[in-house]
């Protein structure tokens, strides 16, 4: 067991002359809460899309827990451990919150009844239970974006990477989503996470990783970052203002 | 030993139906592009419009090139008719709408063949045309019959103004914009309806009087539908849908496939060769043109 | 969501009574009601299992199989070979048709499936025309010919039976090949949680696959069920009406019937195939009967399809749920009104 949960190197993808990413190396370690921030067009959904098996790279590779992984499907990797979410949350519509769960497919020989019960805890970790017989179609922005969490968990990840969890969520949901990530984090599941919103980075990430144009431009934890100048003219607007610690 | 002049008279011929064949496929093309709908309605159009020029003849002193206007017009209503309908099945809250588009079009093409094969019958009709006789013959070339090189002028002709109008007028701009990026072209103000309705009219124009000509070259029939709908789609997937300048080349690709399986295999075989070929198409290189996506794996 | 409540909630306890009576008088058809009502029987069973069929790669997928009578015809001329050509007795025709209709619809699903919905659709329809050019082509299914299966009672399984093969033994067995694939239906897409999946796949493929579900295997699994269903009953079809040729059993309207019942009935619904299979079946039985046309239930299909999708595209049960009411009809229809006005 390696303490490098995710490295990739030198992690490539191309759409003909775009290079969307170019030579990404980076790694996380076990336990951490990575956060990716950038300009939009940086490449980071597509870093995504890369890792998880979505595209196939044009270069480089992907590690996860100490194995070569560069270009499985997507589903061989869900069921190793790493999870993702999407950018516009899209919950199958036409079954219901629990059968959403109960939809994830895992291939370590769980009985139906413990994958109901284990189904069972996690709407209840996240609160949606009370809706579980309701069908997805008719949920608020901020139920769907729980049950994406929700059904994520049932792959029991032990990294879980997040595209934009707070976006167009109002800022009690907000916290509650954050307090969920720490909760998790706490018993040992990784996350890399995708946000544009400064004040959830700053609170939620360990470690942050900047993203410009298709590489990976620098790391370090927040305050670093968010001093550098090179991330302020990319991203933060050049500004030199701040609030809480946090550039505005 | 191959028969140069045969072979020669086979590329004629190719050629020739080719020029009528990319009106079909332009037209077809289009459609895709501004309304986002494979239309499975393609074909029958082509054969309202030969069965339009085989009864209405008669009655225009028999020759069918007086019913093209005709076609054009109604056609053309009949289009902007049939737009509304296709734009509130893919717009709107429901499972799949572009699939239910295609299903919309499946229903269309059912109602006209069914119509024509209940109310006509099953049999063959000709379109006649006392104008359009007899062939030109180029010594050391070949034979151009009359029917035919008109129907590929006419094609050629009808493609021309038609990528005219797209190219280089500002209606036929606001149809690319509308092709190529649906939400952009609706923020700059482009009454997206109103192009969707003229395009399609256009298109069904287009295909029913290459109906006409086609039912003077060869026959009406109810059944027919199906096959010039598979010409449609041929052509798109040959290159790639909303490729416009590929599709040309694919009606002339199809032109000279159908002659020359026509002569050197059997006449039988055209559809099966078509269909084989397209399928191989699609499983070798399925459109990234189409871009619904990059996701799919 | 509809604050309608849908129609068959209304039924109180005695809808046990209603299946229990239903099942009596499914199983006694035949018998009380004669050959006449027998025939209408077979067909109509058959149309419901064949709408089920399509229902399940194209209502529970969401993938238009727009050649899925191709397989009907498959089945048909599997068991017409078997029987004409070899001279086996039917069972062994019924069996090919299960192997063959396997066996191809796994090389169609391989490199079909990867194809999107328009694409999917396109191929699909391109294969079926592309089988039935094939059949007329070809001597093994008769050519322009045709086929004529023997029917004799020693045809069944070889050794001489105490029955007739008639009306009856036909109705029967529509019957349980009907209840067979409406059982496995229920079973696999409504109580499994294979069905969850499918829909999964259906209602966001990439979202599927980032949870675990291996969506192109079970794409070609509920593909390849589908089809050999639908070829099942082309070939007790072959063995019913002795008579098969290419242009009947390999016919586009075959696949049109399919798709406007399940899409009439209500695509994704276990109950939807029934009621929009019947509907479609009876629609078509009594036009051919009242206005002597065999040809006139084809633009009714076609308007249907239209209607449909226009105004209802969840179909019958979607309206008995309450998915959508009278007023989503209406508020539909002024939706498209107002389209027009726009010109």
């Amino acid at each position: 067991m390696t303490d490098k949960i995710l490295q990739t190197t030198d992690l490539t993808k191309q759409f003909g002359a775009l290079t969307a990413n170019d030579e990404i190396s980076l790694s996380i370690d076990r336990g951490e809460i990575r956060g990716i921030i950038g300009p939009n067009g940086s490449g980071k959904t597509t870093f995504f899309n890369t890792v998880t098996g979505f595209y196939k790279p044009d270069g480089g590779s992907v590690h996860f827990d100490g194995k070569e992984v560069t270009g499985w499907k997507p589903y061989r990797l869900a069921r190793r451990g790493l999870g993702r979410t999407f950018q516009i949350v899209s919950p199958f519509k036409n079954m219901t919150v629990r059968q959403n769960m109960l939809a994830v497919q895992t291939d370590d020989g769980r009985s139906r009844e413990e994958k109901r019960n284990r189904a069972e805890e996690i709407m209840e970790f996240l609160e949606i239970d009370h809706i579980a017989n309701n069908e997805a179609r008719g949920m608020s922005g901020g139920q769907q974006k729980l049950l994406e969490l929700g059904r994520v968990l049932m792959l029991d990840p032990e990294l879980v990477m997040l595209d934009e969890p707070a976006a167009g969520v109002n800022p009690a949901l907000e916290s509650r989503i954050m307090d969920h990530i720490h909760e998790l984090n706490r018993d040992g599941t990784t996350f890399v996470v995708i946000e544009h919103d400064m004040h959830v980075m700053k609170t939620l990430a360990d470690s942050v990783s900047v993203f410009d144009s298709g590489s990976h431009i620098t790391q370090g934890n927040f305050t670093d970052i968010s001093q550098d100048d090179a991330v302020r003219e990319a991203y933060l607007g050049g500004t030199t203002a701040e609030e809480d610690g946090v550039p505005i | 030993m191959v028969n140069i002049g045969l072979f020669t008279q086979i590329v004629i011929n190719g050629l020739l139906l080719g020029g009528i064949y990319v009106t079909i496929g332009v037209g077809f093309s289009l459609a895709f592009g501004v309304l986002e709908v494979v239309d499975f309605a393609v074909g029958e159009y082509v054969m309202i419009g030969a069965f339009t020029g085989a009864l209405l003849t008669p009655l225009l002193g028999a020759e069918g090139v007086f019913v093209i206007p005709i076609v054009l017009i109604s056609f053309f209503a009949l289009g902007a008719l049939i737009q509304p309908m296709i734009h509130h099945v893919t717009t709107g809250d429901r499972p799949h709408p572009l699939l239910m588009g295609l299903v919309f079009t499946f229903g269309l093409a059912t109602l006209l063949r069914g119509s024509v094969l209940s109310i006509f019958g099953p049999n063959n009709r000709d379109v006649p045309s006392s104008l359009l006789t007899g062939g030109v013959e180029i010594s050391g070339v070949g034979t151009f019959p009359v029917v035919r090189t008109v129907t590929a002028v006419f094609g050629v002709s009808a493609l021309v103004v038609f990528m005219y109008y797209l190219y280089r007028t500002t209606g036929g701009m606001a149809i690319r914009a509308i092709a190529e990026d649906r939400t952009n072209a609706r923020l700059m103000g482009i009454n997206i309806n109103r192009y969707q309705s003229i395009a399609y009219g256009a298109y069904a124009a287009l295909t029913g009087s290459a109906g006409v000509f086609i039912g003077m070259t060869f026959t009406a029939n109810p059944g027919m539908g199906l096959q010039y709908t598979a010409f449609a789609f041929f052509m798109v997937v040959l290159a790639g849908m909303g490729y416009l300048p590929g599709v040309i080349v694919a009606g002339i690709v199809l032109g000279l496939t159908q002659s020359f399986t026509a002569v050197y295999i059997s006449g039988n075989l055209v559809l099966l060769v078509l269909f084989a070929i397209i399928y191989v198409v699609l499983l070798i290189s399925p459109a990234g043109i189409l871009g619904r996506g990059e996701w799919a794996t | 969501m509809s604050e309608t409540t849908s129609v068959t909630n209304r039924i109180p306890g005695s809808r046990r009574y209603w299946y229990v009576g239903l099942g009596a008088l499914m199983i006694t058809w035949p018998i009380i009601f004669g050959n006449f009502w027998a025939r209408i029987g077979v067909g109509a069973l058959m149309w419901i299992g064949l709408a089920q069929s399509w229902n399940m790669i194209g209502g529970y997928a969401g993938y238009l199989d727009f050649g899925h009578g191709a397989y009907f015809g498959i089945g048909a001329f599997a068991a017409g070979i078997a029987m004409v050509q070899f001279g086996y007795p039917f069972v062994v025709g019924f069996a090919l048709a299960i192997v063959v209709s396997i066996a191809i619809s796994y090389l169609v699903a391989v490199p079909t499936l990867r194809l999107t919905g328009a694409y999917f659709a396109i191929a699909t329809w391109a294969f079926a025309e592309a089988v039935k050019q094939a059949a007329l082509i070809t001597g093994i299914t008769g050519g322009t010919f045709g086929l004529s299966l023997p029917r004799s009672p020693d045809t069944f399984i070889g050794v001489a039976l105490p029955f007739q093969i008639g009306e009856t033994f036909f109705y029967y067995a529509m019957l349980m090949l009907c209840m067979a694939t409406m059982s496995l239906t229920y079973y696999l897409f409504e109580r499994h949680e294979f069905g969850y999946r499918v829909k999964a796949l259906r209602d966001d493929q990439d979202a599927a696959e980032s949870l675990g579900i291996d969506t192109t295997r079970v794409k070609r699994q509920v593909y390849v069920l589908s089809c050999v269903v639908a070829a099942v009953f082309g070939s007790v079809h072959a063995w019913y009406i002795v008579y098969i040729h290419p242009n009947d059993v390999l016919a586009t309207i075959i696949t049109d019937r399919m798709v406007i019942m399940a899409l009439l009935g209500g695509l994704g619904t276990l109950t939807g195939p029934v009621v929009g299979g019947l509907l479609v079946f009876l629609l078509q039985r009594l036009s051919s009967v009242f206005l002597g046309s065999t040809t006139f239930y084809l633009p009714l299909i076609g308007i249907l399809i239209m209607i449909t999708v226009l105004f209802a595209p969840s179909g019958i049960i979607g309206i008995l749920r309450g998915e959508i009411d009278r007023n989503d009809v209406r508020q539909n229809v002024k939706d498209l009104g107002e389209k027009f006005n726009l010109l």
